[in-house]
């Protein structure tokens, strides 16, 4: 049996059913509140992967034969689409990626680590991902470096007071914040961390992983220096991803894969690189990714207004439902979060409250989250997760609202 | 979902035998469930004749690890490392495959957890610190 949304399973002004029947996945009788671990894909962009790996299929770059132009069309199609929807100056400051984690890691490890000497400071957030935050560690400790934790206010959110006192014009080299936090649901003031970063004469990356799906995105607007997300996060697919940089800066960037497609010139001796970007896409690269992302970006950006309010008032619902639950912690800030809780149900496991939760077709996420420094922060090993989508239905946080009520029923 | 949360594994879970907080550097041996960052660390008291006395443990683990503690602190004491051994062995050939038998007693409230795969590796935690925290074999 399927669980197709009601009209009123949804926000007034918007039916999340007829956006669930683009997507086969859900005619599965699973509530699929997992989703800023990984979106589920619409058909729209599973036809464009599809369609590319049936009808277009060669490498690019490379070929002169008509599929090789076709293939190049639609992989650089898919760079410009990716540098519109950042707010990109132009598509060549667009490299594509894995993902998120390879982004960052391309940066710290061939850009930052270039620069950063002993006693230069490095500043990571007390809220960051893992992915955020060990890259820019082993570059402190390759090069001696200290890497410092921007704190936290007591409800989660950054503190900005502490890190502009602590920013030194003279030691700190680069800032690493993520756009929204992966358990806190905040949403971060980045253009704030961006322009004391500035002062202080530092660069910023910005972790954007949980912000594609739900906000506009402008690098721009943002000031920062790199941008790095993931496809699987939006609507794409996985494995791939994309990182966006100055240019100024990308000139400057060394690649970290050697091989074919990145050079200029290989003689015995020595080789050159291509130009930005090719030079750090080595490889033939995941080319039904990148147009499985491009298929992703104009999905998110034809969703109306009223899809991401109800996002909103989804994500509202279940804070408000749980809160009022006894023995239950909700973590985050009251003010600025979107589209995910993180949560702790007194004497129930993380992963027994998933569990029981999965026994009745609730997906969340348990654990630390990726997120261990936030974890010792919280004073929690680890926490439960629900996080939302447009397809999500009210029916379906209120299936895991009463999940929870099981769940302690059965444990305590 | 009542395979996995069987009356018998929630006894233990929420009274687990043995279990208790140790001071840091005291235990013997440890383990850590990356994926998740459920942390066990196991304490041996060994008899004069080298058999286990009590193993004491402080654990953080969810339900399913817990009470594989508590089950597993019980049954070992009196064994020799070797028998500990053994058991640790048997027990892995069994959980989330061939199951347990009768003579495995209350072990058998794992039967079915090959059901939850990802939970397997709760029911092993108690035995990766036990490996940690036994005297090297002189085998």
């Amino acid at each position: 049996m399927s669980r197709q949304a009601k009209p009123s399973s949804g926000t007034p002004g918007f039916d999340p059913g007829q956006l669930r029947s683009q997507f086969a996945i859900l005619e599965r009788d699973i509530a699929w509140l997992d989703n800023a671990a990984t979106t589920q894909r619409p058909e729209t962009v599973l036809l464009a992967m599809d369609r590319f790996s049936r009808h277009h299929n060669a490498n690019t770059r490379r070929s002169v034969h008509q599929l090789g132009m076709e293939a190049t069309a639609a992989y650089e199609g898919a760079r410009a689409r990716v540098a519109q929807f950042l707010g990109a100056g132009a598509p060549e400051e667009v490299i594509f990626t894995s993902g998120t984690t390879a982004a960052i890691n391309v940066v710290a490890a061939g850009l930052a680590r270039w620069e950063i000497g002993p006693g230069d400071e490095i500043w990571v957030s007390a809220m960051e991902h893992h992915s955020n935050w060990v890259p820019w560690q082993q570059v402190a400790h390759a090069m001696g470096a200290n890497l410092k934790v921007i704190p936290l206010l007591p409800e989660g959110r950054l503190d900005l007071a502490a890190f502009r006192k602590g920013l030194s014009g003279r030691r700190t080299r680069w800032v690493a914040i993520p756009w929204v936090s992966n358990v806190l649901g905040a949403v971060n003031e980045v253009r704030e961390v961006c322009d004391a970063a500035h002062q202080a004469g530092a660069r910023v990356l910005v972790d954007g992983a949980q912000g594609v799906a739900h906000l506009p995105v402008d690098v721009a607007e943002m000031d920062c220096d790199f941008f790095a997300f993931s496809s699987h996060k939006m609507y794409g697919p996985m494995g791939s991803g994309a990182l966006w940089g100055r240019r100024k800066l990308l000139d400057q960037m060394q690649p970290l894969l050697f091989g074919g497609e990145m050079i200029a010139r290989v003689n015995e001796e020595a080789s050159t690189w291509a130009e930005v970007p090719y030079r750090f896409e080595a490889g033939t690269p995941h080319v039904p990714g990148a147009i499985g992302l491009d298929a992703a970006i104009q999905w998110v950006q034809a969703l109306p207004q009223a899809a991401h309010t109800h996002v909103s008032s989804l994500t509202q619902m279940a804070v408000e439902g749980l809160a009022v639950m006894k023995g239950v912690q909700v973590w985050g800030p009251t003010e600025g979060r979107i589209s995910l809780v993180s949560f702790s149900v007194k004497g129930v496991h993380a992963h027994d409250v998933a569990q029981v939760l999965d026994g009745r077709g609730v997906a969340v996420r348990a654990g630390h989250m990726c997120a261990q420094p936030l974890m010792r922060h919280l004073g929690i090993e680890s926490a439960v997760r629900a996080s939302f989508a447009p397809y999500n239905t009210q029916e379906e946080v209120l299936r895991l609202l009463e999940g929870i009520l099981a769940a302690q029923e059965l444990f305590t | 979902m009542s395979t996995l949360y069987q009356a018998a594994l929630l006894a233990h879970a929420k009274n687990p035998y043995g279990a208790t907080t140790l001071a840091p550097g005291v235990e013997d041996g440890e383990a850590l469930n990356t994926g998740c960052g459920d942390e066990i660390r196991v304490a041996f008291s060994w008899t004069p004749e080298q058999c286990l006395e009590r193993m004491t443990y402080e654990i953080y683990g969810c339900a399913v690890s817990m009470a594989a503690a508590s089950m597993v602190a019980r049954r070992l004491e009196g064994k020799t490392p070797s028998e500990i051994r053994t058991m640790a062995a048997a027990f892995a050939d069994r959980i989330g495959r061939t199951g347990f038998e009768e003579e495995w007693g209350e072990f058998q409230v794992f039967n079915g957890i090959e059901r939850y795969p990802a939970r397997i590796h709760c029911a092993m935690l108690v035995w990766q610190a036990i490996e940690h925290a036994l005297p090297p074999s002189k085998g």
